[in-house]
């Protein structure tokens, strides 16, 4: 496809309002209509539309705001709206009004048209001209991805052929890429090279809502905001690191997709590669999208990369077989709905990787996914170094074992610290015990919800917590290798639903004395 | 909010150290386990005895989302000299790991001359390295012996301007107070009120081709409930500071003020009319030479819907939720502020100056 010209000057300056109290009231984005690739899909009616109705509806968006949706099903404006009305009480938290629904609805609009052919896209642009003109959106788009992936590169050139890569009349223009970004480094950097031929990487907004999520933001409170934490984040403290993302659910009905995918690319790829940058990453001198993403990159770029002919030694995939989790006896990964009763594919990860950096040469990081563990659990676990030297006798300290500090992102989420404390009595018996801070329940607000967080954020026009084209590829660059050898190499490891995992993942650990901590 | 609320027996003259003893042990759940205690800030409430019962409700709805430790002092300085606590917890169950997280409420009954030195009572209770919030639900006054001592301990006091029947003269003396010197920052509750309000006009305007409307602004009209003055004058005194208008005169017909301005473009009128039966603040709006914007709250339901005419043409409208806005909300809003409220003092002032026009 030709290079078509991108877009110069991409955000027009914002003009005073006299009664925008910015101390007290919330921000609220310029006028602008988020047209959805996609449209009938899940996704649309689950999470995109009930996020923003519900900001809508608590004032956070502007009154000059419309969703166009696209896909290829014939059907009108209002069977569209009456399609999502009908599913929308069941994923809104505050129930619909129906005042607030017709309101909102009346900027709703349905194109139905082939993504693939190009006059659908002229007539996309002449219909946004209108709904510019009719509701004031003054040409500022959102185009959201929500199609097949396979479908990103046609629509993405569409667009920029059109010259919707612009916004009309010095309005602005933004794309929203979800995951997967790609399923390899190979075909994620051929799909930011098309991407970036006709937008602007300032432009695209590669979507991970696990970024989206409260919880995952206060690591970054936690380790920046706190003076007492960052000088013992290193080597010198730091024995090694667990980050744990486990899931108490098997695949459901995406036997399919997940065939296809597996842990490493459902989740490895981008939410625990997501938490190991903010574990590990320097403090950015900004909180802003470009300071926080290049240290990020930077982690990326210092995992030490694992060769191919060591990747049995340090990774470890595995699948759930039949067993009880929660009371329930479930069925193993290989008897589930549209899954090839021989697949090996994964539905458990587990890594050693390394940081080779100064912060943290030497130590490493255990990371471990996976699904029909016992709890859903997230959790990131510090284990520092034993005291070098205990004045106790040695049988009075058998209970001690060293310091941990847990940063748990769900489901109860806080910080433990495991300490050595004396045991009442008259000797001097030594024993740990966990100190813990829920600070869920410091501030019992009801956290919004990640796509609801996010696309504010899109309409706003800030990319922070959005991921940069150089951190999906920085991902898929440390897996590769072990994509490459599992390709090659057919077999998987099993564990019994309701258990945390493989024992050749115990032994990942067990080799250096250490040992999986349990959520 | 599923919780519970857990009460220490007895009661009575207590020390302070007694009164941290007893609340830890009301920390203690049934099965040895000690339940957490969770504190973002400290809560000193000044109530009466008629009214201690509602605000002791809002306290414990409060904790659910803002843990602190209240301190309740219930005031009668006309009674006979006696200080009695009585301690509470409200712990409720978070996450799946069922850990107890409990926050604290000491309710100080003050009689006699103890009610005009609440700050000897409070201080000592206060949790350390903790803001403190000071809170009038009821009737207040800067002119009360206690408040100038109390004023000491807070980081914060939260007012509301309209718990007094004289309304005028209870926001000129908060005009007074936000004028002093070493002050804690103000918050009134009839101001948290209006943000949903303010935010909605601000979006009205928040079209390029609208904001210049602002300065062309001939007419405001305030429809509320009586009762309601405080909102509507701080909300016409926001309009004024935002937009530069300064008060000329003020005529009064019945209960109708009708304030003329000096605006950027010329004079502008405002009516503040008390003849809404029901809601405290019904319906704002502003009209330009061809331009008129209306937000209007819907008569028994939590919506309001703006409206923006050129001329006889709709050019937008939109109906979204009010928000809930009971005692609890306009607290928790407070709560989460810090420092001072530039905006809101300069509609106070404004407001002022047009009752004492």
């Amino acid at each position: 496809m030709p290079k078509t010209s991108k877009p110069q000057n991409l955000e027009p300056k914002t003009s005073q309002n006299l009664l925008r109290d910015e101390q007290r009231l919330p921000r609220v984005p310029e006028p602008g209509v988020v047209v959805i690739f996609g449209a009938s899909g899940d996704l649309t009616s689950r999470k995109l539309v009930p996020a923003l109705y519900e900001l809508a509806s608590q004032r956070k968006l502007p009154m000059e705001f419309a969703i166009v949706g696209i896909s290829r099903t014939e059907m009108g404006h209002e069977e569209f709206r009456k399609k999502l009305r009908e599913t929308l009480e069941e994923h809104v938290s505050g129930g619909v009004s129906d005042d607030v629904w017709e309101s909102f609805s009346s900027g709703i609009f349905y194109l139905a048209g082939d993504s693939k052919k190009p006059e659908t896209y002229g007539e996309l642009k002449g219909f946004l001209k209108e709904i510019d003109s009719e509701r004031g959106t003054r040409g500022n788009r959102a185009f959201y991805l929500s199609a097949s992936p396979s479908l990103f590169p046609t629509i993405v050139g569409n667009l920029g052929e059109a010259g919707m890569n612009e916004g009309e009349d010095g309005g602005w223009s933004r794309l929203v890429v979800e995951k997967p970004f790609g399923r390899d480094l190979g075909s994620a950097q051929e799909l930011n090279e098309e991407i970036r031929r006709h937008f602007d990487e300032t432009q695209i907004y590669r979507i991970d809502h696990y970024l989206g999520k409260e919880t995952v933001q206060n690591i970054l409170a936690l380790r920046f905001a706190n003076g007492i934490f960052e000088p013992i984040w290193n080597q010198h403290y730091v024995d090694h690191v667990q980050i744990t993302v486990a899931e108490d659910i098997g695949v459901g009905t995406r036997g399919a997709f997940y065939e296809e995918a597996g842990a490493l690319r459902d989740i490895v790829q981008n939410h625990v590669m997501q938490v190991l940058c903010l574990t590990a990453m320097e403090p950015p001198v900004a909180f802003d999208a470009e300071s926080l993403r290049a240290e990020k990159v930077k982690v990326l770029k210092a995992v030490r990369p694992i060769p191919e002919s060591e990747v049995d030694g340090n990774a470890v995939r595995a699948q759930y077989t039949s067993g009880w989790v929660w009371g329930e006896e479930v069925r193993g990964y290989r008897e589930e709905e549209n899954v090839d009763p021989e697949s090996v594919t994964e539905t458990y990860v587990a890594l050693r990787l390394f940081v080779d950096n100064w912060r943290w040469a030497g130590v490493p990081f255990f990371l471990r996914a996976g699904k029909r563990m016992p709890k859903k659990a997230t959790e990131i676990a510090i284990q520092f170094h034993s005291s070098p030297h205990t004045p106790f006798a040695r049988r009075d300290t058998e209970g001690l074992e060293p310091n941990v500090l847990v940063v748990r992102v769900q489901p109860e989420e806080g910080v433990s610290l495991k300490i050595g404390a004396k045991v009442p009595g008259t000797g001097f018996e030594v024993s740990s015990v966990n100190m813990d801070l829920l600070y869920g329940t410091a501030f019992l607000e009801e956290a919004s919800d990640a796509y609801q967080r996010l696309l504010l954020d899109l309409m706003l026009g800030d990319p922070t917590l959005f991921i940069r084209a150089d951190e999906a590829e920085g991902a898929w660059n440390i897996l590769d290798p072990v994509m490459r050898r599992w390709a090659e190499e057919k077999s998987v490891e099993f564990y019994p639903s309701g258990t945390w995992g493989p024992e050749e993942a115990d032994e990942l650990l067990g080799q250096d004395g250490r040992e999986w901590r349990r959520p | 909010m599923i919780g519970e609320t857990r009460r220490a027996p007895g009661g009575g003259p207590m020390s302070v150290a007694e009164i941290e003893h007893e609340l830890g042990k009301l920390r203690a759940n049934e099965d040895g386990t000690l339940a957490l205690r969770s504190s973002v800030l400290n809560l000193i409430v000044v109530t009466d005895e008629m009214s201690a019962p509602d605000v002791t409700r809002s306290v414990s709805n409060l904790a659910g989302r803002y843990p602190a430790r209240a301190i309740v002092l219930i005031s009668d300085p006309e009674g006979e000299r006696n200080v009695d606590a009585q301690l509470s917890a409200f712990c409720n169950v978070r996450g799946g790991g069922g850990a107890q997280v409990c926050a604290e409420q000491v309710t100080i009954h003050a009689e006699g001359p103890p009610a005009n030195h609440l700050e000897s009572l409070a201080g000592p209770l206060l949790i350390p390295d903790l803001p403190v919030f000071l809170w009038y639900p009821g009737a207040f006054s800067p002119h009360s012996p206690e408040f100038a001592a109390m004023a000491d301990l807070a980081d914060r006091v939260i007012v509301d301007s309209a718990a007094r029947e004289d309304r005028e003269d209870s926001l000129r003396e908060m005009a007074d107070l936000i004028e002093g010197e070493g002050m804690p920052a103000i918050g009134d509750l009839q101001w948290v009120g209006l943000s949903p309000w303010r935010s909605l006009l601000a979006d009205a305007f928040a079209a390029p081709e609208r904001a210049g409307e602002l300065e062309k602004i001939a007419s405001v009209e305030l429809l509320y409930a009586p009762g309601g003055e405080c909102r509507a004058l701080l909300l016409v005194g926001w309009l004024a500071s935002a937009l530069g208008w300064s008060p000329k005169d003020l005529s009064r017909d019945g209960n109708h003020r009708r304030v003329r301005f000096d605006g950027p473009s010329g004079e502008v009128a405002a009516h503040l009319s008390p003849d809404s039966p029901d809601a405290r603040l019904r319906r704002v709006r502003l009209r330009s030479a061809d331009h008129s914007v209306q937000v209007s709250r819907h008569r028994e339901r939590r919506e309001v819907k703006t409206t923006v005419m050129r001329g006889e043409d709709l050019v937008a409208e939109r109906t979204v939720h009010l928000g809930h806005f009971d005692l609890g909300v306009l607290v928790g809003e407070e709560l989460q502020f810090r420092g001072c409220d530039e905006t809101y003092e300069a509609a106070l002032r404004a407001a002022v100056e047009i009752l004492n026009l």
